[in-house]
């Protein structure tokens, strides 16, 4: 019999062994999928935000947080589909054309998994043509886009302009974040929503999606 | 005399942003050929002692040459300080093999050789070389990223890399000396990822042990760490090194407040909001904010949280030492 509050706690403590392997168990003994993510992996995870705003979490436990999670994700996902369980919504994620940082943006990507999202993380240096495919192809309706380099702010404005110029800009919803990145400077390229850590960047999903 | 002599017994207010690139405005020169030329290091510094009448140059800041040296390989651009690309080392058997290589080897040889040069310049400055810490370094050669995770999930694999990187740094730091360096800033960025505890066990171990090793009254280290906030310090402090460079997060008058007065402080105005993202009158403000908050502290010397990004506008560095010039007068 499956001990559920251990799923909670193995995600919680990074631990992705023994996440995956209360997961298998809980399926076997019939336990629903989405109630396995609603009830256990996103409270966790929305715990591994909190200690991480109040420093009692660093960058290595919030990764392996993150991957312990997605170990589960991985089994859960063909079920939850196989069952109509829609997503909350589908985010393509990626870190701006000319940039290489990606601690934060996979931070928000599991920070968003946790908040019942589906990410489709494009990576690094990703082009504005590689978010497009993803809005197109994959139906993507949030367009999530991080940036850590000043120089790199420009590319995000220039993503924007391209996801106009392609038609496809009134199809999502863009958030934006990143060390450099400020409210006003949010407001100026024209994104929908804005955050300056990986747990607001799942408030502020939901707000531009009410909008 | 050392670099906390220097400070401590200067009757004025010093500072020392971690400035490279705006002296390529001055000579036109470009980033990469400042990392793989030492006169245009010399060339850039002139230019700024120059122009700002600084005690104090420094080699350039590239956290891309140690691991380089290790075998590393990197993305050059004309306008950016290299980026070490993809992983070198992914598992224990590959860290057990890697070999330690010698100061000199790849651009390593560049950045001594800028030292010797800023040696030779007029007025005898404080020359400062720059260097990696050992845990950024061990992050580079098994990835940023993943180093964070190996921390808690493979320990043994990354103190391999650590005792590695030490004895590397170790040889460098010494190989400077030898150039001719009063002080090195060794930078720790991605230590200030870690919690206090995985800083203590994954960096200030190692920073202390090079530091016993290859400083001495001679030659200054000053650890440099951008990421590191109020409740790393303890975990920094147990390095026993007797200066220090923090950037933004850091609450440096909070700071202040905790260490021996012989110990010096040094930074902390944000490089990108501050130095690019503000115009100069705003430059102005802050530094002389940050010069206001921390008055009466000698051991505190002002300073950038980080190096200048390339884009950073001399007007802004102009502003920042005229605020300077204006606090002292
Ligand atoms: C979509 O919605 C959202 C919402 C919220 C979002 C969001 C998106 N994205 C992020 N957030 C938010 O949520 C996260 C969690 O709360 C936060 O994410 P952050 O990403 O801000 O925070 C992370 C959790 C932790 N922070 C980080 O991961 C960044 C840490 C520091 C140390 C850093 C690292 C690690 C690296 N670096 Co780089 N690096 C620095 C950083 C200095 C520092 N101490 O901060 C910074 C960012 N780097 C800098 C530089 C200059 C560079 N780096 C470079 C390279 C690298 C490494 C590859 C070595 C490595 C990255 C490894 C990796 N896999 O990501 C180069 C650029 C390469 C490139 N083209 O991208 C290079 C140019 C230097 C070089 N040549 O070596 C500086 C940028 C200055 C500027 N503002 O322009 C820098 C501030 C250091 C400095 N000099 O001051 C929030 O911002």
């Amino acid at each position: 019999m499956a001990d559920l509050n251990q799923l909670h706690d193995a995600v919680l403590n990074g631990d992705a062994k023994t996440a995956k392997a209360v997961t298998e168990q809980a399926l076997a003994a019939g336990h629903e999928p989405l109630k396995l993510v609603q009830d256990h992996m996103m409270p966790a995870m929305s715990e591994v935000g909190r200690r991480f705003e109040c420093n009692e979490y660093f960058v290595p436990e919030l990764l392996l947080a993150a991957r312990a999670m997605k170990g589960s994700l991985e089994l859960l996902r063909p079920l939850l589909a196989a069952k109509g369980n829609e997503p909350v919504g589908r985010v393509a994620l990626g870190t701006v054309k000319g940039d290489l940082h990606d601690i934060g943006k996979n931070l928000v990507g599991a920070m968003l998994e946790g908040g019942g999202y589906e990410v489709i993380d494009l990576g690094v240096n990703v082009t504005p043509e590689q978010f497009i495919a993803a809005i197109k192809d994959k139906k993507a309706n949030i367009v999530a886009i991080s940036a850590l380099l000043t120089t790199t702010m420009p590319a995000m404005k220039t993503t924007i302009d391209a996801l106009k110029a392609a038609g496809v800009r009134d199809q999502v919803k863009i958030i934006v974040g990143g060390a450099p990145i400020t409210q006003t400077f949010a407001d100026e390229i024209g994104a929908d929503g804005f955050s300056e850590s990986a747990a607001g960047a799942v408030s502020a999903a939901r707000k531009v999606c009410l909008a | 005399m050392n670099f906390n002599q220097l400070v401590l017994n200067s009757p004025r207010r010093l500072a020392l942003p971690i400035s490279m690139s705006p002296g390529l405005a001055l000579t036109g020169a470009k980033v990469s050929d400042i990392v793989t030329n030492s006169q245009a290091q010399l060339d850039a510094q002139a230019a700024l002692q120059q122009r700002y009448q600084s005690p104090f140059v420094l080699g350039a800041m590239d956290l891309s040459v140690e691991a380089e040296a290790f075998g590393c390989t990197i993305a050059v651009s004309d306008s950016e300080v290299p980026t070490v690309t993809g992983r070198l080392i992914t598992n224990q058997e590959q860290a057990d093999k890697l070999a330690v290589p010698q100061p000199g080897d790849r651009r390593t040889g560049v950045y001594l050789e800028a030292v010797r040069l800023l040696r030779q310049l007029p007025g005898q400055p404080f020359v400062f070389a720059g260097c990696i810490g050992p845990f950024s370094l061990a992050a580079r050669l098994v990835g940023v990223s993943e180093a964070m995770e190996l921390t808690i999930a493979e320990p043994e694999l990354m103190h391999t890399l650590l005792e590695k990187c030490t004895d590397f740094l170790t040889n460098y730091l010494k190989a400077f000396r030898a150039a001719g360096a009063h002080g090195v800033i060794m930078a720790e960025p991605a230590a200030g990822l870690l919690s206090p505890r995985g800083l203590s066990a994954y960096s200030s171990v190692y920073v202390k042990r090079l530091a016993a090793e290859a400083s001495d009254e001679a030659l200054s280290i000053v650890l440099h760490n951008c990421g590191a906030k109020l409740l790393h310090l303890p975990a920094i402090l147990e390095t026993g090194l007797k200066a220090y460079h923090f950037g933004a997060p850091m609450d440096i008058v909070g700071a202040l407040g905790k260490v021996a007065p012989d110990v010096i402080l040094c930074g902390n105005l944000d490089p990108a909001g501050v130095f690019v993202q503000s115009p100069p009158a705003e430059t102005t403000a802050k530094t002389a904010q940050l010069l206001a908050a921390t008055a009466g502290h000698r051991n505190f010397v002002i300073s950038s949280g980080c190096d200048l990004p390339p884009n950073a506008p001399l007007a802004s560095l102009d502003a920042f030492y005229a605020a300077v010039k204006t606090a002292n007068q």
